[in-house]
């Protein structure tokens, strides 16, 4: 049994691959097979399309961040511990925009634009998260 | 053929406050009698009863849904009973399911309520319920995002793309509790902040401070909307709706190409003025529903009343708040009244007859003819933008 308190991701059968991919360290990118998008979150049909031909592609695992906001209070009691939390959107090559946390940096190192790089932290048995942190 | 329209003819609201011994369903009969008086209408007039649904009050959306409130009142003319969610928007959506009632010929007057007790419930549930209800619980939620983690994240890029300051920023929210400050109806009633008071208050989610985030308070209001042709034999307490525009831009904030809805406000402020035959600058007021400081700029950026990126400038400039050439958002956004749940909208269109009456107390701009008034919900998912005058076109 985990004794993780945070709230787990709510998955979806057809989002599993993505977090089978975090498990083994690949971030992975659903793709669409018809019409060639790259679709984040993962949905069952192509937004653009409405293809059901959905594959994964791997992702580099760069990005650069879009924006960040440290937060220092105002969260549940169970993420009262990981405070500051310095959240982020980070822009991948690949075309898409992801919501994370940026770790293994202080808040006053991170600025808009800067490189960052996937990291994969298992939280429990079954899922791995990924931050990233800057390159 | 001569055009119609949709007027709000009698309102009522309660004072902003935090007071679990206040009852929702008294707030509720408060102000739904209290806005059928304003009218002057019989209460068996009333056609329809259509609510703003209240967010995270379970017992209150059963009440409201499943129609205790033409019952318990007595409304014997009542022929239909709905309820309208989305979450900010929800009393919009209200509005024009009761203009489409009323252009059918089915009702006359349509009774829209709000009532909303936040001070009852524990905080770290109501932080949940803004963390997971209009957030992505797969892909947001497990990041320890708050609501106000969000707004931060887009402020920090507004500054960052417009390069406002943290300080002209700040002075949103001055301008914001000054406005609440002379209202009554505010939480805030008779206490103003300094740029010293924002810019030192506790960190939250940079560059989000506590003074700029939101107060979760308890509220209700209600109003009477029938059309042009009724509203004009009731004399001169109708406002008269005479545009409306929106857009939807998405669920999830991170998904969103529209990051500060400047377009959305561009666009849906275009498709209303155009419908009303006005301009911007035909405006006498503006009011913004977005709850955090960004959305008083971008606004304006979108509305064209001035260039994008300039719009922290003209509130630092203290155009927008009293005594400026700019009114704007006299209501004071949920930063400067106190978040009441689904009835921030609520309150704005009330605020907005009042300003169009002359009824504003110490808060009333001068020759208030016309004013354009935008709402959001969820995420602000929308941009939703109606024009109203003191006459109809």
């Amino acid at each position: 049994m985990s004794d993780y308190k945070k709230p787990l991701p709510e998955i979806q059968p057809y989002s599993q691959p993505f977090w089978d991919g975090t498990k083994k360290g690949l971030l992975l990118i659903q793709h669409c097979n018809a019409c060639d998008a790259n679709i984040f979150y993962p949905r069952r049909d192509c937004p653009e399309c409405w293809s059901q031909d959905l594959g994964w592609i791997k992702a580099s695992g760069r990005a650069t961040v879009y924006t960040y906001s440290v937060t220092y209070e105002g969260v549940e009691q169970k993420f009262v511990e990981d405070l500051p939390i310095i959240l982020a959107w980070i822009d991948l090559p690949e075309g898409i925009r992801m919501h994370t946390n940026l770790v293994e940096c202080q808040p006053e190192d991170v600025a808009i634009g800067m490189e960052v790089e996937v990291v994969f932290r298992s939280i429990t048995e079954d899922i791995t998260l990924p931050f990233f942190r800057p390159v | 053929m001569t055009k119609s329209g949709l007027a709000i003819v009698g309102i009522a609201e309660v004072p902003t406050r935090r007071d679990p011994e206040r009852q929702r369903w008294d707030i509720l009969l408060d102000v739904c009698m209290g806005a059928i008086r304003d009218a002057g209408i019989d209460k068996n007039l009333i056609g329809a009863v259509i609510s703003n649904n209240p967010m995270a009050q379970p017992s209150m959306q059963n009440d409201m849904s499943l129609g205790k409130i033409p019952e318990v009142m007595g409304l014997k003319g009542c022929r239909d009973i709905a309820i309208c969610n989305a979450g900010g928007a929800s009393t919009t959506n209200c509005l024009r399911l009761a203009e489409q009632h009323i252009a059918s010929g089915q009702v006359d007057y349509v009774l829209i309520p709000h009532t909303t007790v936040q001070s009852d419930m524990p905080p770290q549930d109501l932080i949940n319920f803004f963390a997971t209800a209009p957030l992505d619980k797969q892909f947001e939620y497990p990041y320890g995002v708050s609501f106000n983690g969000s707004m931060g994240l887009i402020t920090q890029r507004y500054m960052y793309e417009t390069g406002a300051t943290e300080e002209e920023l700040a002075s949103v929210t001055v301008a914001l509790r000054a406005w609440g400050a002379l209202d009554p109806l505010s939480i805030f009633y008779g206490k103003t902040v300094t740029l010293d008071d924002v810019m030192n208050s506790r960190l939250i989610s940079t560059p989000l401070k506590a003074k700029e985030c939101n107060l979760l308070a308890d509220g209700g209001g209600a109003m009477v909307v029938t059309s042009w042709e009724k509203a004009r034999e009731l004399g001169d307490k109708a406002v008269y709706k005479l545009g409306h525009g929106t857009r939807f831009m998405s669920a999830t904030p991170m998904l969103r190409e529209d990051v500060f809805h400047r377009q959305a406000y561009r666009e849906s402020s275009r498709d209303a003025l155009s419908q009303a035959g006005l301009s911007i600058h035909d405006m006498d007021l503006r009011q913004i529903y977005g709850a955090y400081p960004y959305t008083q700029c971008s606004a304006l950026e979108g509305y064209g009343v001035c260039e994008d990126g300039q719009g922290a400038k003209l509130w630092a400039e203290g155009r927008c708040g009293p005594g400026g050439d700019l009114p704007c958002t006299t209501m004071g956004d949920a930063t400067g009244r106190g978040h009441t749940g689904s009835g921030v909208s609520m309150a704005f269109y009330l605020d907005s007859v009042r300003q169009l009456r002359g009824e504003a107390g110490d808060r009333q701009v001068d020759q208030c003819e016309h004013a354009i008034l935008t709402t959001s919900g969820g995420s602000v998912m929308n941009t939703c933008t109606t024009v109203f005058g003191r006459k109809p076109r």
